[in-house]
């Protein structure tokens, strides 16, 4: 009950923070939540390290080295934030629609996959950057019909998303991991240098060029595309005829019927596109900075993208802000657990307690505001 | 000294003031009527004392004590219990299941449930059977295990906060009766209702309440029903006519329409009339079975000409939920045929019947007529969000004008167009949803199911007016209501339904409430 509640707290996009009178006119509350319950859970973390012996500020170096110490850890720190975005894009454009989409895990999962195959097997060759743009559309593309799945039983059969987006994650990551064992399928073959379960190297040519060639940043067009992506979401939400459509689907099914819309298809969409862009997260991981495909290459993202899309209570801005906070305190804990031997378990920590803070700040706003 | 004393009770949400400074005594064994408009305040002021809200300022005494219920099991605690418009029952439980819930301690005694069960059907005639589940009882019924549950512990003050609205005539009186009951036994009753005629019959004293003040407590004795209108909506309802004193139930001109036997055209004439060419809408021996092979509509043939209104009379759950449903493209009938204006429905989606100029004022007003959570102007062109877009963009602007000139022409009251649905009153909310339907274009059919179900004087006034005014352009109107004086007050005809069938029909003239009272409970020949 807990779990839901928060969930609900969460999801319930206005009358959140914004109690009138409320007392911190100064700075709004939808600031200074986020803001406080980071810095609270991050100094609890800085606690928990140094009440198990270790070095604080070492740690606190080595986590600021990984975040944004060299060029090469801010492109690496937005890389990441860029496959969270997008994920936390799709969790919200489903959720216009009422639909609870879980399964990140699964469509960043199934993206990746495709988007290897198709740039291995064909794309290699094509002009023009289309070898990197089909294999990207590859991927969004599986991403989408994962999430369509669950659309089409949610709305055919009334099959709760929140199970079956979840269940189809199961099922997509052993087949990632049956594809790069599989050596009719994408593993690479055995050679002296190497016998580990992943494919080979994708060609160049279908790698995302850099967006800072000369300074060795990782950072891809990646990002252009997910800012674009940030701006059409926005738009599509806030001021499109579909997403009033999908917003009347998601609060009265019924009532929308009874006006005309076709619902089913509109759940379906929302599922659609939402899949979509986890997909589209998963091939960028795999085109942009990894460059092959390793059975566990996706784990994490979906559900800390899944997170990003829940603070940002439905809004693009908000998932912008959350994906970058998600994206550079991974890259800050992989360094610390590194650099200093702090397991990274702590950084996993601090984001449980962001997430719990804030809702539960959300709950005690939303109380006082009903009172 | 009264039981229930308030003093200077005022209570804000927000900005808006829903009681104002009031002061009222509720004494031992009264039936104690509290009437208004929507929005008055009638149901703050039973929160109140129910401790759901807490008062702003102002105190309570029950029985001489302070009360400052934190929450309603404090208000249970001290005596005072309340029945909901909405109902807290769990309906896949049996009735004493749900009496027992909130109520057993560890050990669940459902023999002591039971026994306490047959004391008040035997004090106060309420009899349900404790085994069966709640969702296979009637709304009438699933009221009656509310009631019980309050009776359980032998409280001192009942709340009813609309008890009537959602019940038939006879189960009306029986409800009535027990509040009767009730104050013969020292206990007091507070009845919220607008329904004046109830007040008439079961009130030893009735409050007005009007934007949160209290504009006078009256005893009934000899009182001036018409007065007390006066005082509700604040200007005088002799300009509100017929229509107005039928639904508030006042039944002024009773006398005036003596049974006159049967119309001649209830036996065996057939029901749908000769001029069968032009029918806006013609069904045709309509089946419906529900998903448990359970047959709603049976055979159900009727045609409505162009500037009629022909009423359904009938008791709830005889089909006209599931007529309503039909026709809304909600549910497809399994065999028969509906046609309008020529154009066969059969199959056809809820677009394509809008498309066919039928409009739909469905019974439920939240779960299908509107999105409450959308903006007033969103749930005005809820069906054409699309005409007012550039590139799949919204063109907030045109839609707003388009919606404010639809609010002006139809009276709906709102500060924007851009406020929220559900910070409509009710009366608004039907006036949009009725604004809606009939700006449709083609429009030839209207149905309005339960189009005045919990408005106030004011509103329903508004919405006959306007289903009136459809009908003298040449719509054709179906409407079904559970108002038997309302149906007689606006329609031109009335067929009556039972279960699932059309039993008969009257013709404008030989309404009689005997007639469709009896035919409404099956009996086809009186």
């Amino acid at each position: 009950m807990s779990m839901s509640k928060l969930v609900l707290a969460m999801k319930r996009p206005k009358s959140m923070f914004g109690a009138p009178g409320a007392g911190f006119n100064l700075v709004p509350l939808q600031v200074l939540v986020p803001v406080l319950s980071t810095l609270i859970a991050l100094g609890i973390g800085l606690l928990i390290i140094a009440s198990t012996g270790g070095s604080v500020s070492e740690a606190i170096a080595a986590f600021w080295d990984g975040m944004a110490g060299s060029d090469y850890n801010i492109g690496a720190s937005l890389n990441r934030a860029i496959t969270l975005g997008l994920v936390g894009l799709g969790f919200i454009f489903a959720n216009r629609a009422n639909l609870t989409n879980v399964g990140g895990e699964g469509q960043i999962a199934m993206g990746g996959m495709f988007a290897t195959a198709v740039a291995l097997h064909g794309a290699g060759n094509l002009p023009f950057g289309l070898a990197f743009i089909v294999s990207m559309a590859a991927g969004a593309t599986a991403g989408a019909l994962w999430g369509a799945l669950a659309g089409y039983l949610k709305a055919k059969r009334g099959t709760n998303e929140v199970i079956s987006t979840l269940l189809l994650s199961f099922i997509a990551l052993p087949l990632v991991y049956w594809s790069v064992e599989s050596f009719h399928l994408l593993r690479k073959p055995i050679s002296d240098l190497s016998s580990l379960p992943e494919s080979p190297e994708i060609p160049d040519t279908t790698k995302l060029p850099l967006l800072f060639p000369d300074n060795g940043s990782p950072l891809h067009i990646g990002l252009l595309l997910a800012i674009v992506a940030v701006v059409v979401i926005w738009l599509v939400l806030k001021h499109s005829t579909l997403g009033l459509r999908l917003r009347a689907v998601g609060l009265n099914e019924t009532a929308s019927r009874r006006a005309g819309l076709r619902t089913s298809f509109y759940i379906i969409l929302a599922m659609a596109v939402s899949g979509g862009l986890g997909g589209l997260g998963g091939a960028i991981m795999i085109l942009g900075q990894q460059f092959y495909l390793t059975s566990d290459f996706s784990s994490g993202y979906g559900f800390d993208g899944l997170v990003v899309g829940l603070l940002s209570r439905g809004s693009a801005v908000g998932v912008v802000i959350g994906a970058l906070l998600f994206g550079f305190l991974r890259s800050g804990s992989i360094n610390m657990e590194i650099t200093a031997h702090i397991p990274s378990a702590v950084v996993l920590i601090c984001q449980g307690l962001i997430v719990i803070i804030i809702a539960g700040s959300a709950i005690l706003t939303n109380r006082k505001s009903n009172r | 000294m009264a039981l229930l004393e308030l003093s200077h009770l005022t209570k804000q949400f927000g900005t808006f003031t829903a009681l104002d400074d009031i002061s009222l005594g509720i004494e031992r064994g009264e039936v104690h009527c509290l009437l208004g408009e929507n929005g008055a305040g009638k149901s703050t002021l039973c929160n109140l004392i129910f401790g759901v809200h807490r008062p702003d300022a102002g105190t309570m005494l029950l029985g001489g004590a302070p009360l400052h219920p934190r929450g309603p099991a404090e208000a249970i605690e001290r005596g005072i219990v309340m029945v909901h418009q909405h109902f807290s029952l769990v309906p896949n439980m049996s009735v004493a299941e749900n009496l027992m819930l909130g109520r057993a301690k560890a050990v669940l005694k459902p023999q002591d449930i039971i026994i306490r069960m047959e004391q008040l059907a035997a004090e106060y005639g309420l009899e349900v059977n404790p085994q069966v589940l709640i969702e296979d009882l009637s709304v009438g019924e699933r009221q009656r295990v509310e009631i019980i549950k309050c009776l359980l512990g032998d409280p001192q003050l009942l709340v009813l906060d609309e008890p009537t609205a959602v019940l038939q005539p006879d189960e009306i009186d029986a409800l009535l009766g027990i509040c009767r009951q009730l104050t013969l036994r020292g206990k007091s009753v507070i009845l919220v209702t607008h329904k004046l005629g109830e007040i008439g019959r079961v009130a030893d004293r009735t409050t007005v309440l009007r934007q949160g003040r209290i504009i006078e407590t009256v005893a009934m004795e000899g009182a001036d029903i018409r007065s007390l209108v006066r005082s509700m909506v604040g200007r005088d309802v002799q300009s509100a006519g017929s229509v107005l004193a039928a639904t508030i139930d006042l039944e002024q001109d009773a006398p005036a329409h003596p049974a006159t036997g049967l119309p001649s055209d209830v036996n065996g004439a057939p029901l749908v009339p000769e001029a069968a060419g032009d029918a806006v809408l013609r069904l045709s021996d309509l089946v419906y079975r529900d998903a448990d092979g359970v047959t709603k509509l049976d055979n159900l043939s009727l045609a409505i000409n162009p500037g009629e209104i022909v009423g359904v009379a009938g008791v709830e759950g005889n089909g006209q939920s599931e007529l309503g449903l039909i026709l809304a493209g909600l549910a497809s009938p399994t065999s028969g045929s509906i046609v309008v204006g020529g154009q066969s429905l059969d199959g056809c989606t809820p677009q394509q019947i809008t498309a066919a100029g039928v409009g739909i004022v469905p019974e439920d007003r939240h779960a299908v007529a509107c999105i409450k959570e959308l903006s007033l102007a969103e749930n005005l062109f809820l069906g054409a969000i699309g005409k007012f877009s550039r590139f799949g963009l919204l063109d907030k602007s045109g839609r707003r004008k388009a919606a404010e000139a639809m609010m002006r022409e139809f009276d709906v009251r709102a500060s924007s167009s851009d406020v929220a649905m559900s910070s409509l009153s009710g009366g608004n909310q039907q006036k949009a949803v009725l604004a809606r339907e009939l700006s449709l274009d083609p429009l030839v059919f209207l149905l309005a199911a339960q189009p005045t179900r919990g408005l106030d004087v004011g509103a329903i006034e508004a919405v006959y007016g306007r289903i009136r005014a459809a009908r003298d352009a040449g719509l054709g109107v179906l409407l079904v209501s559970s108002e038997l004086e309302e149906l007689m007050a606006v329609s031109d005809r009335i067929v009556v339904i039972y279960r699932g069938r059309l039993v008969g029909e009257l013709a404008a003239g030989s309404f009689s409430r005997e007639a469709i009272g009896a035919m409404m409970s099956g009996h086809e020949h009186v």
